[in-house]
């Protein structure tokens, strides 16, 4: 079954779409108004006469793109209108600011997943479970062999990783919005008590992160100068954006890792080029995604974003589940 | 100890990329463990057998049967994983709720010697129950090592050097004399270890194994500086390289791969234990043709290498010949220190003293190999170009003043292979890898022209570079005409350069030939499907070389 004409949200060029609010949700091409569920760049796009977010992504975005963008604001929980559609944002734990979005018209209920964990992490709000009828749900990581493992176990195997080799400065590739705070967080409480450095794009999302209320360990920002055996047995978190080209000649004597979910599959972690991963996600695996499906109580689920195919066949034959299609 | 310090290691080795760092992990680990365990450790890690126990389809099936999960499903994931071990040790993770029972605690030894041996004697029933049982009460983290070891997949990133070298800092030993003692069947036991790390050297106990084999390194022109006297020229065969080894009479034929092959052939073991003298050889087994006087293709000899104590017709119909190009040792003495030009005295004085000496020729069976001897330089190009009509892969270089050492080392021997043939094809299937390659298309088939049709004429896999790889994978994926399970049929659009060693007459193809190793050479996007090669042009090349 496909979405027809007439429903609330419609995919169109590869972006979810709300006709009757004239709204369109983390659109990848410049339009009137775009709502954007959270700060990351490829949920964002330049040249919209208007942004509607929550304030925490409205103040990173500001931070990473500068202030001449129009973005009007929503707490949390906090309901609006447009053209008769009560639209509200909802805590989707992927990073700090990140929502769901549930859209009412008619007494029928739309929910938009946006990306989603239900992970622990200490440096945004848990996933608040939304009731729905219809569900867009993200599916990055829709197949079973995505199972992850607690965050504090995979924080301790990065400490071990970094103390074993105290010869050694050690990289740590990760996204520098969510996920290299969520890691920044969680490490300062293992054992591993030696020196953190950040890239500057880190470091200022470190200090974003702060100003909005959360608890952050100091880092030293990295400057391209610092002396080698300064360097020696800590850790230095950076955009997976340097890990190719000349930006590691700065270093020596180095072990490099990345940390992201496809990390859980060995022959990506081979063809990485990294010398090690770790299988740490701001989204949800598996069980998580199917848990959402069903607290949401949606009685029709279409997704989005990655192996969308075997999670609908699976949830149709086994939870007898009705998964829609987005038409083309 | 127990297994999880063996996943560790393996996972240690698997992420981690300096040799060196890779031999203070395996240090580390032989120091800490218990000589049986480091035993079976070198056994797996060298992998001197990689029995399969049961399939990874049986596996998989097995996963899905116990746990009502779709096959489907499990097949997409494989997909993305490409290793049936490794899936269902990630599928695993998803099935906490059973594990409620005690974990069990099991060594490396217990596994390998215990557990999964007495799997084998178990009827389907019991063998399926008891696989679930170690699933549920297994540590999780010695899931994958588990399922790698039942699938026969075990592999790391870890060659029998690296092991060598790391017995050799742990002990102080010379790497060469290690290498000797790794030689043959390691039979994993306390005694075995014991062995390889035994400080005293005792060459007494090195007398059942073949001595660590010389390899050749290819072609450098750097030799061309020097003279063409200081070099030994041979015929590169394509056959089973060896060690002839005759030692208190008894007669081993050692391969390269190391394996033990007395059985399966016979007649040679029993013609050279006619000679007087003991010796070691080294050299080529072939399956000869007597009338030409050359070698047969290397599919005569697939006919009997794993056929064990052949009948006599089958060894009339495929005749054997051992053909030795070096002498390592003779009656007891190692000659292996001496420099090449006289260890060719050597065997060529051996060589008549036994044709001599024995009643039935043993030269139907045994010779020495045939040296060649260009004038200059420009000639070895010519002999070279011959050697498709004499059925060998090229010529070996050898240094006349080289003693024979172990390995591939630099300056002693050069293989000087004749030129690949090569063919255009167009670019028509491709079939997801898997292992490393898992969750990109890696797997192609490749069409020549007939009249207005492309047909299938090989399939390739290497060639191309990561990076090319990641491109083609994405134009694959958008130029896709159909699909077919893991295969898809694509757009004829990409030209690729083929090349391979031997090109001959098949009837189980469609295009009736077959190649030999083809393997992508150049990706030639300056050319369109058009002027890709026929199936004439493949005919062609075969008349011009036969």
């Amino acid at each position: 079954m496909r979405t027809k004409q007439k429903d609330l949200i419609r995919y169109i060029d590869g972006s979810l779409y709300c006709e009757l609010a004239g709204i369109w949700i983390d659109p990848s091409k410049p339009v009137k108004r775009a709502l954007i569920t959270h700060a990351h760049f490829d949920h964002f796009t330049f040249g919209c006469e208007e942004y509607i977010s929550t304030i925490e992504t409205a103040i990173l975005l500001r931070e990473r793109v500068g202030d001449n963008i129009k973005i009007k604001t929503f707490d949390y929980g906090e309901e609006f209108k447009i053209n008769g559609i009560k639209i509200s944002f909802h805590p989707s734990g992927h990073i700090l600011g990140s929502s769901q979005v549930k859209f009412i018209f008619a007494e029928e209920k739309w929910l938009i997943s946006g990306d989603f964990k239900l992970q622990k992490d200490e440096t945004c709000k848990q996933y608040e479970i939304v009731k729905t009828d219809y569900l867009i749900s993200e599916c990055t990581f829709g197949l079973p062999i995505f199972k992850w493992d607690e965050t504090n176990k995979i924080a301790n195997d990065i400490s071990k990783w970094i103390t074993n080799s105290p010869e050694k400065t050690s990289l740590l590739f990760c996204y520098s919005l969510g996920k290299a705070q969520r890691l920044l967080n969680e490490i300062s409480q293992t054992n591993f008590k030696g020196n953190i450095y950040s890239h500057g794009s880190i470091y200022k999302m470190n200090n974003c992160y702060k100003e909005l209320g959360i608890d952050m360990k100091d880092t030293i920002k990295i400057e391209n100068k610092k002396k080698i055996d300064e360097l020696k047995g800590s850790l230095i978190l950076l955009p997976p954006s340097l890990s190719k080209g000349s930006y590691l000649k700065n270093f020596k004597n180095i072990q490099t890792a990345f940390a992201s979910g496809w990390m859980s599959i060995r022959a990506l972690r081979k063809r990485s080029g990294y010398d090690k991963g770790f299988a740490i996600s701001d989204h949800a695996d598996w069980d998580g995604i199917l848990e959402v499906v069903k607290k949401s109580e949606a009685k029709n689920v279409f997704f989005h974003h990655g192996d969308t195919e075997a999670l609908s066949k699976y949830l149709v034959e086994k939870e007898s589940i009705n998964v829609l299609f987005f038409g083309k | 100890m127990s297994l999880k310090k063996f996943s560790e290691l393996f996972g240690d080795l698997d992420s981690i990329n300096s040799t060196n760092n890779k031999i203070e992990v395996l240090k580390r680990y032989f120091l800490t463990n218990e000589p049986i365990d480091n035993s079976w450790a070198i056994y797996l890690l060298t992998g001197k057998s990689n029995k399969r126990f049961i399939s990874g389809r049986y596996l998989k099936n097995l996963f899905s049967q116990i746990y009502e999960y779709p096959q489907w499903l499990i097949d997409t994931c494989y997909l993305k994983v490409g290793d049936s071990a490794e899936v269902i040790t990630l599928l695993l993770k998803n099935k906490t709720t059973s594990r409620n029972k005690k974990l069990s605690n099991i060594s490396l030894n217990e596994l390998l010697s215990k557990t999964i041996p007495e799997l084998s004697k178990l009827n389907e029933e019991q063998k399926n129950l008891q696989i679930k049982n170690i699933w549920e009460t297994l540590p999780e983290d010695n899931h994958l090592i588990f399922n790698k070891i039942l699938t026969g997949t075990f592999r790391v990133g870890v060659s029998i050097g690296l092991i060598t070298k790391s017995i050799s800092k742990l002990i102080n030993i010379d790497e060469e004399i290690i290498s000797h003692r790794l030689m043959g069947n390691f039979k994993p036991s306390i005694d075995s270890y014991e062995f390889l790390i035994n400080k005293n050297i005792n060459l007494e106990e090195l007398n059942s194994k073949p001595f660590p084999f010389l390899l050749a390194n290819n072609f450098e022109d750097k030799i061309l500086k020097h003279s063409i006297n200081d070099f030994q020229f041979e015929w590169k065969y394509d056959g089973i390289r060896m060690q002839l080894i005759k030692r208190s009479g008894n007669v081993s034929l050692w391969t390269r791969g190391q394996e033990l092959v007395n059985e399966s052939f016979p007649e040679l073991v029993e013609k050279m234990s006619y000679t007087k003298d003991n010796f070691v050889l080294d050299g080529e087994l072939l399956v000869w043709n007597f009338k030409k006087q050359i070698a047969f293709d290397f599919s005569f000899l697939q006919k009997r290498i794993n056929r064990k104590s052949p009948t006599r017709s089958i060894q009339i119909k495929y005749p054997i010949i051992f053909i030795a190009y070096d002498l390592l040792e003779i009656n007891g003495r190692d000659i292996r220190e001496i420099k090449l030009e006289n260890r060719r005295i050597e065997l060529e004085k051996y060589f008549s003293k036994w044709q001599n000496e024995t009643k039935n020729n043993i030269t139907d069976i045994f010779r020495i190999c045939d040296l060649i001897y260009p004038k200059d330089w420009s000639d070895v190009l010519t002999f070279k170009e011959k050697s498709r009509k004499n059925n060998t892969e090229g010529l070996i270089i050898k240094n006349k003043k080289s003693p024979y050492i172990s390995g591939r080392k630099k300056g002693i021997w050069w293989k000087y292979k004749v030129d690949p043939m090569q063919l255009d094809a167009v670019l028509i299937y491709a079939k997801a890898g898997s292992g490393r390659r898992a969750g990109l298309y890696t797997d192609y088939s490749f069409a020549l022209w007939k009249d207005q049709e492309l047909i299938k004429f090989a399939s390739a896999y290497s060639g191309l570079t990561n990076n090319e790889i990641k491109e083609l994978d994405k134009w694959i994926r958008k130029n896709t005409i159909e699909k077919f399970g893991p295969v898809r049929s694509l757009k004829p659009e990409m030209v690729f350069e083929i090349s391979f060693e031997k090109i001959q007459i098949s009837k189980r193809h469609k295009s009736g030939i077959a190649v030999r190793f083809p393997r992508i050479t150049k990706w030639r996007k300056d050319k369109k499907i058009n002027a890709a090669d026929s199936l004439e042009n493949a005919y062609e090349l075969m008349k011009k070389i036969s």
